[in-house]
């Protein structure tokens, strides 16, 4: 999988320790063999065995140190490779440009982030030591018990190998089961999702039933689904305890019946050599056992892979993203040119057609047109958010040319639906500035009106905002948007739709302190309200993927509605 | 702890198949234990025999054989029916908190995070099945297991009798009770890490653009990389103490292994025991701690899942905003409603709306306008009993919208709120959802009545496109229509907008109120808006200022 090297020496520590493990099960073995054997059947005193006790203790005691030694270091190094592919993950969809296409389903990518790179966890932890421990450690108890009995030794020889093979036919039809269980899942946690998302929605239109008992069948498909991958799974396991028992029955049955004197091949075998290929036994299937124990894990890991790559990328692709740059100094208000622009949708449909736009530096223009009709795929484009074909400048230099830290500390782009991430009111703001002075935060807020309902909070700017913006109002959400614009200093401002949800007389107040803040920038508003658009310098029409001038005095005057209708 | 006993009714419900699991795994490690006996008795008194002796064969071998595939088979048996129970368990759990979570509609915002929702009704949902199957399941087949062979011992080496009873009892309950105090705080930090972790990535999602447009992807990554840290140490932590744990259980049941052994050969030498009973008690000894292994192992999970326990319980028992009904009576016909002295205050005091009055006909169209933030949609929450008055009255058809059952309220009103959402599903389903029984030709209707059927006609799959988790293939103002259509579409006679033409241009706005008197004929309407209203919708303008509503000015 690839992943192995992040995880460092201590997957190696988490190998070894079994299989010193096991060399030391074999004397131990021998030890109780000879105590057991020794004074039952030669009646040698309990004095002259009592040293061999006190080894098998001190066997038993470093044994449990080993395994407890072993345990933690597979612990650590899967950790180490989570943490890490979670990282490289995160890095990817902040890096991830999702363009026009659909935006991969929040639930399943935070399925993916969070719980289908836990599930990689025992694949690493457990089953690559168990794995290894069943390559060699049955061989190795098989070759120490061939001088002691051959018989023994060709029985377990010839079970032994058996058991991977039946194993891996029904491990097969496993890993296909496992793969639709975790896209089930997967299913399962982008449905919960969304239906929490609108749970107010759906008990007004009055679905609590129906939506409580989508949730109920969801779950008992992950349930049928689930059931076939275990089946499958267990099967696999009761074949090996099937040769298991062949062998531990056989073993005894042997041994019993040499004793007996009616087995002519090893008439002078003992007691201790029979009762410590009686305690090899089940030691020579543990090793294996324990691999199909974990042997599901492998079809979970990879499955969980599977489902990671389809919802956020592929693993291999995966590369942390290089650290930003210093940040850059402005030089005044920004000249944008926008040449031949075309935006295609995913279905083939032109948003943009040919568009071109001239913006001089400290213009302000606004842009109008009917929702939907490519304004905010615009600005998405000068943003560089979207791919686009045609030519953008920036002040006579391409957009694609410019460094990432320098476009960003050069536009400001609000969008129409910002996101309030989980914490405060004032974290939220000092997102655009991390290490904003609390002061600027105030000034802040107070510019683009947060304080106006913020102080009639508990906690003022100190109030939890839950994440996606719950408990804030559509126009409330906005104005904290807003307010992020007043910690940066950018050449170019772009603002999406700033002064929706709001009444006139706020929106006269806020586009005041808009205006004011961007006197000495350029500014591009896309908006549906007259009086905002009034404010700007220009006014264009976006239509048909086209930008057309509005004459600002015609406009007012001809377009005014309320004069118009009566 | 306590939240367990929550969900204990819900076990009941799965008892039979929980109690036929249990009872396969007894039977499967007492066959294991049978096994190892009969085998070590077996192996020593053959030897002990003199050669040609008659030595009955039939009996030990049959039982090695019969006990080795009553072990198999009981074994497989046990697996497929805890899992399945387990997992008819989790369905049954997903249904009863949805249940209980819809009469709790709308949550704390503040204080619930809705990752943190998400997380609680998946992952601990999941973490509730280690409780049975693998904590309580083990744990009395360990002690039912560990008092027979106790018994056994008693019988016939009275010494190994007791040191094999306090191991078991350390094994099986001292050493677990031990780790569930050591790892219950970490268990609770784990689950909430675990939802943290998930909080960040649906920021991350959800406010991608957002983080690239400030360029602060390293400082989100930065809170990332924290929190998985934090997970991540904590894992250890857990994995430590678990592994201690099993460590300490492995030396224990060694040691006890050579005590016997030890007491064993003292009776031997003073001849009180046979040699091959002793090699019985041993070899059974080393099978029947199959029962105490896996306990430990466990209980590391138990505790993460009685964390995720107390978290369901947390929501499945939040007070309901609103109390229902007890004798709900009907609602008689009529859309009329009438505002009686209606005063509302938010929790922390601020008071929003102050004996408010407000009388609107059947079939009348009433729009209200106001600054933002005056208490609009606080009014129309008001009339869904989103919220209920602090004091004062709302009536429908002169009746009390208290006593009367809250579905039967939602069949009657409306509600396109500021933030409804458009679902993961196509745009069929969606609109559907507001009436199951609407033909195309309704759904269509709807559609042009929110100005959106041009741009569905367009689509290539129609009604059928699947539209995104957050409508992210429609433009905000395309979803939000979307969403009008639905509402319009909704069998209601009475129906409340809030801000229905919010992400609409002008036009499309203009033209939507104008439409209003015909599209709303016959039922009565209430529109929260900040546009202006077009002299042709005749309709009743009011504006909300302090608290009451006034005729605007002129």
């Amino acid at each position: 999988m690839g992943l192995r090297g992040l995880a460092g020496g201590a997957l190696n520590l988490a190998i070894a320790t079994p299989l010193v493990s096991g060399v030391l099960l074999v004397i131990q073995a021998a030890l109780l063999a000879n105590v057991l054997g020794l004074t039952i059947e030669d009646g040698v005193p309990l004095l002259s065995v009592a040293p061999l006790i006190g080894w098998i203790a001190a066997l038993i005691l470093l044994r449990a140190l080993l395994a407890v030694l072993g345990e933690q270091a597979g612990q650590a190094g899967a950790e180490a490779i989570k943490q890490s592919l979670r990282e490289k993950l995160f890095g990817h969809l902040l890096a991830g440009r999702h363009g026009l296409h659909l935006a991969p389903a929040s639930g399943a990518v935070s399925a993916g982030v969070v719980d289908q790179v836990e599930a990689i966890e025992p694949f690493f932890a457990r089953y690559i030591p168990a794995m290894i421990s069943a390559a060699f450690l049955p061989v190795a108890f098989v070759v120490v018990l061939m001088p002691i009995d051959w018989i023994v030794g060709v029985l377990f020889l010839l079970t032994a190998p058996a058991i991977p093979l039946f194993m891996a036919l029904a491990g097969m039809g496993a890993q296909a089961a496992t793969d639709r269980q975790a896209s089930a899942f997967a299913r399962l946690s982008g449905h919960f999702a969304d239906r929490l998302r609108g749970l107010t929605t759906l008990k007004l239109l009055g679905r609590q039933k129906t939506a409580t008992e989508e949730v109920y069948l969801a779950s008992e498909d992950l349930r049928r689904r689930t059931n076939a991958v275990l089946r499958i799974a267990f099967l696999s396991s009761a074949i090996l305890e099937f040769f298991a028992a062949l062998g531990v029955a056989g073993v005894a049955l042997y041994v019993g019946l040499t004793f007996l004197g009616l087995l002519p091949f090893h008439p002078e075998l003992t007691l201790v050599a029979g009762l410590f290929a009686l305690i090899m036994a089940p030691e020579v299937y543990q090793p294996l056992r324990q691999l199909a124990a974990h042997y599901h894990d492998r079809a979970a890991a990879r499955s969980a892979l599977v489902e990671i790559e389809r919802h956020i990328a592929k693993i291999d692709a995966l590369a942390l993203a290089s650290p930003a740059a210093a940040p850059v100094t402005r030089h005044g208000p920004a000249a944008l040119s926008v040449r031949a622009l075309d935006v295609v949708s995913e279905t083939g449909a032109s948003i943009l057609n040919h568009l071109s736009l001239d913006l001089r530096p400290g213009e302000a223009v606004a842009i109008m047109g009917p929702s939907g009709c490519g304004k905010t795929t615009l600005a998405r484009a000068i943003a560089r958010i979207i791919p686009a074909s045609g030519s953008i400048t920036l002040d006579g230099r391409p957009l694609e040319e410019i460094a990432e830290t320098h476009l960003r500390n050069t536009l400001v782009f609000i969008t129409q639906k910002p996101r309030i991430f989980h914490g405060t009111i004032a974290e939220n703001i000092a997102f655009a500035a991390p290490d904003a002075a609390e002061s600027a935060i105030h000034a802040a807020a107070e510019r683009a009106l947060v304080n106006s309902f913020a102080d009639e909070l508990p906690n003022g700017l100190n109030t939890l905002v839950g994440e996606g913006g719950a408990g804030l109002s559509g126009g409330q959400a906005q104005r904290v948007a807003l307010a992020r614009l007043f910690l940066t200093d950018p050449s170019l401002v772009i603002l999406d739709e700033p002064t929706a949800h709001l009444d006139g007389d706020t929106e006269a107040r806020l586009l005041d302190a808009i205006f004011e803040f961007c006197s000495d920038r350029s500014l591009i508003i896309l908006t549906h309200s007259r009086p905002t658009a009034h404010r700007a310098d220009r006014i264009l029409r976006l239509a048909a993927g086209e930008l057309l001038p509005i004459p600002h005095r015609l406009h007012a005057v001809g377009e005014n509605r309320g004069d118009n209708r009566t | 702890m306590k939240a367990l006993f929550f969900f204990a009714p819900l076990f009941r419900a799965r008892l039979r198949g929980f109690s036929l699991a249990l009872l396969l795994s007894l039977i499967t490690i007492a066959a294991g234990t049978a096994l190892l006996g009969v085998s070590g008795w077996f192996l020593t008194a053959t030897a002990l025999t003199a050669l040609g002796v008659s030595f009955n064969l039939f009996a030990p071998s049959a039982a090695v054989r019969g006990f080795s595939f009553i072990r198999i088979l009981s074994r497989y048996f046990e697996k497929l029916i805890g899992h399945n129970t387990t997992l008819a368990l989790l369905s049954d759990v997903r249904r009863f908190l949805f249940e209980r979570l819809f009469p709790r509609v709308p949550l704390p915002a503040r204080s619930l995070r809705h990752g943190d929702l998400v997380s609680r009704l998946t992952a601990d949902v999941d973490a509730l099945d280690t409780l049975f199957l693998l904590a309580i399941g083990p744990l009395i087949a360990a002690l039912v297991i560990g008092a027979i062979v106790a018994a056994v011992l008693f019988a016939v080496l009275p010494v190994a009798g007791w040191i094999y009873l306090a191991a078991l009892l350390a094994a099986a309950i001292a050493i677990p009770l031990a780790l569930v105090i050591q790892t219950d705080r970490t268990g609770t930090a784990l689950v909430e890490a675990a939802a943290i972790l998930r909080t960040h990535v649906l920021d991350a999602t959800l406010g991608h653009d957002d983080i690239v447009l400030f360029g602060q992807q390293d400082v989100v990554r930065a809170r990332f990389t924290a929190a998985g840290n934090t997970l991540s140490r904590l894992r250890k932590r857990q994995s430590l103490a678990t592994a201690i744990a099993s460590g300490a259980v492995q030396t224990l049941t060694g040691f006890v292994l050579i005590a016997i052994l030890y007491f064993g050969l003292v009776a031997l030498e003073t001849g009180t025991l046979d040699g091959p009973i002793l090699a019985a008690i041993v070899f059974g000894v080393m099978g029947s701690f199959e029962a105490t292994a896996t306990i430990v192992r466990s209980v590391g999970k138990f505790s993460a899942a009685a964390a995720s326990a107390a978290r369901l319980h947390e929501i499945a028992t939040m007070p309901p905003p609103i109390r229902e009904a007890q004798r709900p009576v009907p609602l008689p016909k009529g859309t009329d409603i009438a505002f009686k002295s209606v005063s509302f205050a938010y929790p922390d005091g601020t008071k929003v709306l102050q004996h408010l009055d407000l009388d609107i006909a059947s079939g009348e169209h009433v729009a209200i306008t106001g600054i933002s933030g005056s208490g609009k949609s606080t009014l129309l929450n008001l009339l869904l009993r989103i919220e209920d008055v602090r004091e004062g009255a709302i009536e429908i058809a002169g009746t009390d919208i208290r006593d009367v059952a809250l579905e039967e309220l939602y069949t009657r009103v409306a509600l396109l709120s500021q933030d409804s959402p458009v679902f993961l599903d196509t745009i069929r389903n969606n609109l559907l959802l507001a009436r199951t029984d609407a033909s195309d030709a309704d759904l269509w209707t709807a559609l042009r009545t929110a100005r959106l059927e041009p741009f569905v006609r367009g689509l290539p799959s129609g009604l059928d496109t699947l539209v995104g988790e957050t409508g992210t293939t429609l433009s905000v103002g395309q979803a939000r229509r979307l969403c009008l259509a639905r509402t319009v579409l909704a069998p209601a006679g009475i129906v409340v907008l809030d801000e229905p033409t919010s992400g609409l241009d002008a036009e499309t706005e203009a033209a939507f109120l104008a439409d209003i008197p015909g599209t709303f004929r016959g039922r009565t309407l209430l529109l929260v808006t900040h546009a202006q209203i077009p002299e042709n919708a005749r309709m009743r303008m009011l504006v909300l200022t302090n608290g009451q509503l006034m005729e605007p000015k002129q």
